[in-house]
């Protein structure tokens, strides 16, 4: 088949992070990869992404600001013709960093906040962040950059979400994206703490309709867990097909999550051409196209949308990479998110784990199915 | 029933006072003398389209089911009025002056060739709300003639005190509407009244005002967004596409295809010239194309809302 044209770059520039949020989309591994790739060979990534087609590079991690050739990596990724785009927690950056950023080419802020809630949001990070990330945020709009606010929703702050979307109106965001949190790594690790009941879940989005209602600004973006939902979200758009994962080790990936996939081989940019990497390698191609989907998925007309939903899902839940995901009503390894629903209606919470270096190295070996 | 037909004439009355557009921020602009004389000219030559829908309106109402030899002998006369009896005579001649008188040229006003298209929505959408309503919600409609009188009188001075520079003789319009709008506006009101004999009629005909009040409404918003003056914003890329040979405007999580056409008015949006000013500058360019007006405007109204330019 036709390789397809990647139109998104998300480039990991480390797994680093000074925050330790309990629903972290890093691997729980992530403290074995190391930093593979110097600028100069971000570089030449970025380079040859523009070459495959790609329009927008978003700078992330881990956190990207504790690179110091940060500045280095945004020269390449600008010169290279890329729409240069920074995903930040707004640490260890201060304001005056984004200055040679923006000389450098960069023209876009994503800043995560973790609650509108000062102590909330402080406790989710691990870390004393909060005043330091609006402080950040005046930074961006004070230089006229467009920002986004990125909040992850889950029980816990799912009911401030009226505080949330003010919050976003107050400090000028253009866009407001209200992601659920995905279940995956470190949160489906949480998954207990973490999902919301179906009740919570339409209260926030009613909230967030009469947000929208009143005006356009910010635009809001909403991500509903798929937990609720009965047909799977159409992952990245497609496995291979519009988003190009490197982490930070310069594996190129479909996802952030399908280094945990078991048997497949993806190749390094460190090693080999991107353009090898995206079209060649055999883990990109295992689930590209319609031909691995089985049945229901094989002959459903839904599949054209959400292109059989989300691989990595179907291998936490179901422990099988090419199973139909069982968030969708006609899979038949359902009886996992249903189990997950119950629970989820039950007031109990247990404890999170956040993100850290020592728990990663323990879950090294562990496997993780809830 | 007195107190529904006194009750009713109320309720019509107090939608002119919330509703009119006398109220819009453009008139206001107009009433206070800061609107620039291109302003001026994109009102007059835009407003001339709702003239010239004006007979075509009355024309649909006269042949309707429900009016009578009484009815039609009064009402024709507004066609007279408009229409004039010869050449040179009538209200859209009279807005033709006006039109001159603040500049623009004649017979590209007649010609309807440079008419917004926001304008020629909201003057079709009346049109088509006679055509598909019935006398009693038709006759209510044209009712913004209650208001028209006073927001006449009100321009008359402002054009004497704020814009000199207009020829009087071009004022006749508002002078002879002053007159004509009262006595059609007492004949059309007292037609609802005393036919608006249900809740049900009487509930059709403030719904008809209210929309009639919207249509005109909407006109002025038009007029008032050809004036901004649209620029790229400042984070934008603009750049082109090899793989699909085309230009594209890149914005945070998007990216805008652009043909030739669109990137050639793209590139005029500097933030120091008006939407009017670029479609007519378009117009110019390319006269062998017949949209090239209003699709420019509809273009630089589909970028604004697409976060690609923005206005002052």
């Amino acid at each position: 088949m036709d390789t397809p044209r990647p139109l998104n770059l998300i480039a990991e520039l480390t797994y680093r992070c000074p925050l330790r949020c309990a629903y972290c989309s890093n691997p729980l591994e992530w403290a074995d990869v190391r930093d593979g790739l110097d600028a100069d060979a971000w570089g030449r990534v970025m380079r040859e992404a523009a070459r495959l087609g790609v329009i927008h590079v978003g700078l992330t991690g881990g956190e990207p600001t504790v690179r110091r050739d940060l500045g280095e990596i945004v020269g390449h990724a600008a010169g290279a013709g890329l729409y240069v785009h920074l995903v930040t927690a707004g640490a260890p950056i201060l304001p005056e960093g984004l200055d040679p950023l923006i000389e450098r080419g960069l023209r876009s802020v994503q800043l995560s906040i973790q609650d509108a809630d000062p102590a909330a949001s402080d406790a989710m990070a691990g870390a004393p962040s909060f005043e330091r990330k609006l402080d950040f945020a005046r930074a961006v709009r004070a230089r006229d950059l467009p920002l986004t606010l990125n909040v992850v929703l889950h029980r816990g702050n799912l009911e401030r979400v009226d505080a949330i979307l003010e919050l976003a109106r107050r400090l000028d965001a253009q866009r407001l994206e209200l992601a659920h949190v995905q279940y995956y790594g470190w949160a489906l690790l949480n998954r207990a703490a973490l999902l919301p009941s179906r009740a919570q879940l339409d209260r926030a989005l009613e909230r967030v309709e009469a947000a929208r209602a009143r005006g356009p600004s910010p635009e809001i973006l909403i991500a509903m867990p798929d937990y609720h939902r009965e047909r799977p979200k159409p992952c990245m758009g497609g496995w291979g097909r519009k988003m190009l994962v490197v982490d930070p080790a310069g594996r190129v990936l479909p996802c952030h999550a399908a280094a945990g996939l078991p048997g497949l081989e993806f190749w390094s940019v460190a090693e080999r051409p991107l353009a090898e990497c995206w079209a060649d390698a055999p883990g990109m191609n295992a689930f590209r196209g319609e031909d691995w989907m089985r049945e229901p998925c094989r002959h459903c007309p839904e599949r054209e949308r959400d292109h059989g939903g989300c691989r990595c899902q179907a291998f936490a839940l179901a422990g099988d990479a090419s199973a139909t995901d069982p968030v969708c009503g006609l899979a038949p390894d359902r009886s996992a998110i249903l189990a997950a629903r119950r629970t989820a209606e039950a007031a109990d919470e247990p404890p999170l784990r956040h993100r850290s270096p020592s728990t990663s190295r323990r879950k090294r070996s562990e496997s993780v199915r809830n | 029933m007195s107190d529904a037909r006194s009750e009713l004439e109320a309720r019509l009355r107090e939608i002119g006072e919330s509703r009119y557009h006398h109220r819009h921020p453009f008139n206001l602009r107009m009433h206070e003398g800061t609107l620039s004389p291109e302003e001026l000219r994109t009102w007059a030559r835009n407003r001339y389209y709702y003239q010239t829908r004006i007979p075509k309106k009355d024309s649909a109402i006269l042949a309707k089911e429900g009016t009578d030899t009484p009815f039609r002998r009064e009402w024709i006369g507004r066609i007279h009025d408009h229409d004039g009896e010869k050449p040179g005579e009538g209200g859209l001649a009279l807005w033709l002056d006006l039109a001159e008188a603040v500049g623009c040229a004649r017979g590209e006003v007649e010609g309807l060739h440079q008419v917004l298209p926001g304008v020629r929505e909201a003057c079709d959408a009346y049109v088509a709300f006679v055509e598909s309503h019935d006398l009693l919600e038709s006759v209510a409609a044209s009712l913004t003639e209650l208001f028209a009188s006073d927001i006449m009188k009100v321009r008359l001075a402002a054009f004497e005190k704020h814009y000199p520079w207009v020829d009087a003789a071009g004022l006749r319009y508002f002078r002879t509407r002053t007159e004509q709008a009262p006595r059609d506006a007492a004949f059309g009101l007292g037609f609802v009244l005393d036919h608006a004999e249900t809740h049900e009629a009487r509930e059709r005909c403030v719904a008809a005002l209210e929309r009639k009040c919207e249509i005109l409404w909407s006109l002025l918003d038009a007029v008032e967004a050809a004036g901004r003056q649209p620029a790229l914003v400042p984070h934008a890329q603009v750049r082109f596409d090899e793989a699909e040979g085309r230009t594209l405007v890149v914005l945070p999580e998007r990216a805008v295809a652009l043909n030739e056409s669109a990137r050639e008015l793209l590139d005029l949006c500097d933030g120091s010239r008006s939407a009017e000013a670029l479609a007519c500058e378009i117009a110019h360019r390319h006269p062998e194309a017949e949209s090239a007006y209003p699709d420019a405007h509809d273009f630089l109204e589909h970028m604004e809302k697409a976060g690609v330019l923005s206005s002052a």
